[in-house]
């Protein structure tokens, strides 16, 4: 998964990746560093991914970064329930490459 | 008579020890009396508070000193129930620990004196007997305390319950994430696999919090934990200290938390070994400069008596005895806080295991070290360096093997730290490489600039924000992280850094560091546009110059003006700092007094405002044209600029003899 | 025989001091009061990692003060074990001067400016007076 999203965002260009292997480190990453954008895989182990977005949205300095969730499970209710929770994108999966590049495309302009 | 001897050796000891544990324990009910104000909880500062008067009272009852060990206990009670209440002391035990303190303080100094010590205040035991300490605010839900019953799922709940049943003990460990833990590999993912060598997890939860020193990060992990591992033991786990482990109570009647007894802390590893708090190091050598200065006072005297032409040769003899005792006293305490720079270094073989790809990237790592020694404070504050340093040498310089191979060299590419110790005190450690080296022409190039030779290429490279990614690829550079490099290096340790490179050959890095550093607690406040530091350490008190009762009391025309404040129904005298220094316009913006003692009485400074509480590296002012009474030296409290720090006693002794100068 | 001298300027008056003696030169921002330090020192300044204490030539010379400017430099000296700084006005070169032209400075200014000038030279048709330096960063101080 990690190195699929790298390889679809390589065009975009100068990109620098760090991978969380759970929803704790996550947490801890974005607490101790700065970061342009999340990519968030909703199924993790220990911290759920809706717990993540919340904890990020409850951070003062977190509050406006941008997060793209990327689940299996695509359907309205699943969508709305990770929009509410302050996510900035949704994408179910399988995506095409072509995708997520244009979802962080808009999302690391918007910012 | 040997026995009297004996006890007075002793007696020298439990007032040194005393007299600090009264300092710290005044200091935290001012911090809680200002978090009071402010809403804030200052569960921590209990907690130390708690540990600080059980201390005392351990103390006063071997030296048999009564009033002291019931004044203590009685105060201890309040703050016990308010620790297990969740850490919440009101504002009226707070002013009646004020008062314990200040009356254990008095009967201390009695023992010092050789004085009678008088009996424990009756009301003032009695008050504390019956005030709320805060407790009831809190009640403990019928499950688990620190808010873990919302926390947790029915099954974790189930997990708790099981435990419990079985007689197990559950803790709360919090894990305090941060950059400089991080650069040590010490995060989520490294701690929770060590604590649960301990123990069973039953859950991790993140837990947002106001950025702070004890929270740099502005997160902090709890951990519920069912072990059977000690207080110390989990601590080392989470890489903390035992107050970071607490204890749970289950349900509210079946046990009182058990708190860490103090002798816990310092945990015997290995036979020969103590491990030690630095801070307790750091006040062994605050009191051994008070004896210096009483040193140097004493040689004045004995000056001045030969001056008057008596026979001072058997006083100088002991005097130079005493000197040299000192010194080797002095050098003693270094050697305490120094540790091996062999093991400070044991995280970056870690590191680089971390960092190699076996096949595409090979890296040998070669300490030679001997048996070089480093202050633990400039270890700790140096490795983040060290890290920065060899990550950048093998994500960057190190080529891959099929480069290298291309090159002529050896497969793996090699990484070399050594180090010697230097003139003055310091510490040289060199890191090189054998990799691609920096192509200043290519910096140069970039920047758009000459760079005459490898100095110049160095303070291009550790310009803050020079270091973006590109450049770090293009150039095969260094930019990542070199700016913190230097701060660390130059700014915090007060060392030098410098670079040689060779293009397609490799870079050595030299840090030079001074092999020790006196860091102290510090508050920072402005007086008549200057900012000062003074030592928490020698402040007793901080007060609201509005919240006060205040006269002028009468001067002669030429000298400082004194005002009289009244604190808890006692007159301080106070005057303005800024006209002791002579800053300039009288202090008429003032808001706030620092409260000091000077010869055994409260003495009061204005000050303008007060800007915050750091931990801070103090440098020594060596010329002597940069000194002055009472400037005891100088921090950066990070604007590049040296901030003094004063000795407000000294200054204190300047007051009597302060005469306005008439323009 | 000639030696490498650094020049500068406080008030009208060019000086020079010998390169030998000088660690470097920095720009001048601010520097830190200390109270109860002599009138001379403009404060401490913190240069590459050391607090030095910067000597003020214009309150030395006994000239009025001027407000600051991008030209003020501090030039480092280290003399024996001491290191200070001296604010000066500019300065911009280094220069060789030929040591046999040195003269002792009259004999009125001598008194009059407490030894701080050891020699004057004219070279290139300029009047350098050459400073002395630990008289400057006040040996005398130290020895009171």
């Amino acid at each position: 998964m990690r190195d699929m999203v790298a390889a679809c965002l390589r065009p975009i260009g100068e990109l620098s990746f760090e991978f969380a292997g759970s929803g704790l480190e996550a947490i801890e990453r974005l607490a101790l560093s700065n970061y342009e954008l999340v990519v968030l895989d909703l199924n993790m182990p220990d911290v759920g991914g809706i717990e993540v977005i919340e904890f990020i949205r409850s951070q003062d300095k977190l509050r406006t970064l941008p997060i793209l969730v990327v689940t299996t499970r695509g359907d309205d209710a699943s969508r709305t329930r990770v929009l509410e929770a302050g996510a900035s994108g949704f994408l179910a999966k399988p995506f095409q490459p072509e995708q997520i590049l244009a979802e962080v495309r808009g999302l690391l302009s918007n910012a | 008579m040997a026995e009297t001897v004996d006890l007075r050796e002793f007696v020298g000891g439990f007032i040194a020890e005393s007299d600090q544990i009264v300092a710290s324990a005044t200091a935290g009910l001012l911090e809680i009396e200002q978090a009071n104000v402010r809403g804030e909880l200052r569960a921590k500062t209990v907690r130390d508070l708690f540990r600080a008067l059980h201390t005392l009272k351990g103390l006063a009852g071997m030296m048999g000193i009564q009033p002291i060990v019931e004044l203590a206990h009685a105060f201890e009670n309040v703050v016990r129930a308010a620790d297990q209440a969740g850490g919440r002391l009101t504002a009226r035990a707070v002013e009646l620990g004020l008062m314990t303190v200040r009356a254990i303080a008095e009967r201390v100094r009695a023992v010092a004196d050789n004085k009678p010590v008088a009996a424990a205040p009756e009301a003032l035991i009695d008050e504390l007997a019956r005030v709320d300490s805060g407790a009831s605010t809190t009640t403990a839900a019928s499950g688990i305390s620190t808010g873990w019953d919302r926390r947790l799922s029915a099954s974790e709940r189930q997990q708790v319950a099981v435990a419990v049943d079985a007689g197990r003990t559950l803790y709360t460990l919090t894990f305090t994430p941060s950059e400089q833990g991080a650069a040590r590999g010490l995060s989520i993912a490294t701690v929770r696999p060590a604590v649960a060598k301990l123990g069973e997890i039953i859950k991790v939860a993140p837990r947002a919090v106001p950025q702070s020193a004890e929270a740099p990060a502005g997160l902090l992990f709890d951990l519920l934990v069912i072990s059977d591992a000690t207080v110390a033991q989990l601590a080392e786990a989470i890489a903390s200290t035992p107050d970071h482990v607490e204890p749970l109570v289950v349900s509210a009647a079946a046990q009182l938390p058990v708190l860490p007894a103090a002798d816990e802390e310092v945990a015997p590893i290995g036979r020969s070994f103590v491990r030690v708090e630095l801070a307790r190091l750091d006040d062994l050598q605050e009191q051994l400069s008070a004896l210096v200065v009483s040193r140097f006072r004493l040689e004045r005297h004995i000056a001045k008596l030969a001056e008057s032409g008596a026979d001072v040769r058997a006083l100088r003899e002991i005097a130079d005895v005493q000197g040299r005792q000192l010194r080797d006293l002095r050098r003693g305490i270094l050697r305490a806080r120094m540790v091996r720079v062999a093991e400070v270094l044991e995280p970056l073989s870690l590191l680089v295991r971390s960092l190699v790809k076996p096949g595409v990237k090979e890296v040998k790592l070669d300490i030679d070290v001997h048996d070089s020694e480093l202050d633990k404070a400039v270890a700790d504050r140096l490795l983040p360096a060290l890290v920065h340093l060899v990550r950048n040498a093998i994500d960057h310089a190190i080529e891959p093997i099929v480069e290298r191979e291309r090159a002529g060299k050896p497969r793996a590419g090699k990484i070399r730290i050594a180090c010697f110790e230097g003139a003055g005190n310091q510490l040289e450690l060199s890191i090189s490489d054998d990799g691609r080296g920096v192509d200043r022409h290519a910096i140069a190039r970039r920047v758009g600039k000459p760079l005459e030779d490898d100095t110049a290429l160095l303070d291009q490279l550790t310009t803050s924000g020079f270091s973006t990614r590109a450049t770090a690829t293009e150039t095969s550079g260094r930019g990542l992280g070199m700016d913190i490099v230097k701060r660390i290096t130059v700014r915090d340790l007060g060392g030098e850094l410098s670079m040689i490179t060779d293009v397609g050959a490799g870079t050595t890095f030299t840090l030079k560091v001074p092999l020790t550093i006196a860091i102290i607690d510090v508050f920072s406040f402005e007086c008549a546009k200057h900012s000062f530091v003074v030592p928490v350490a020698t402040i007793e008190e901080i007060f609201d110059l509005a919240e006060c009762k205040r006269v002028e009391g009468p001067s002669e025309r030429d000298r400082l003006p004194i005002t009289l404040c009244e604190r808890r129904g006692r007159p301080v005298p106070v005057v303005s700092l800024g006209t002791l220094l002579r800053l300039g316009q009288p202090a008429s913006n003032a808001t706030k007094a620092l409260v000091v003692r000077r010869n055994g009485e409260p003495l009061g400074f204005t000050v303008d405002r007060m800007l915050g509480r750091h931990e801070v590296v103090v440098r020594p002012i060596e010329d002597v044209l940069g000194r002055g009474p009472g400037v005891a030296g100088a921090t950066d409290l990070g604007d590049g600029k040296p901030t003094l720090l004063l000795d407000l006693v000294e200054l204190g002794g300047g007051i009597t003899s302060w005469r306005e100068v008439l323009s | 025989m000639s030696s490498l001298h650094v020049t500068f300027r406080v008030g009208t008056a060019e000086y020079a001091i010998n390169a030998s003696d000088v660690l470097h030169l920095e720009s001048f921002t601010e520097a830190t009061h200390v109270p109860g330090a002599p009138a001379f020192v403009a404060g401490l300044v913190q240069v590459r990692g050391k607090l030095v204490p910067v000597v003020d030539l214009r309150t030395r010379f006994g000239l009025a003060p001027i407000e600051r400017s991008l030209d003020n430099r501090v030039i480092v000296v280290k003399i024996g074990t001491r290191v200070a700084g001296l604010l000066v006005d500019s300065s911009r070169e280094v220069v060789k001067l030929d040591e046999s032209t040195f003269e002792p400075p009259p004999e009125l200014l001598d008194s009059q400016a407490s030894g701080y000038v050891k020699a004057v030279t004219t070279q290139a048709k300029r009047l350098l007076l050459v400073v002395d330096v630990p008289r400057l960063i006040g040996e005398e101080v130290l020895h009171a």
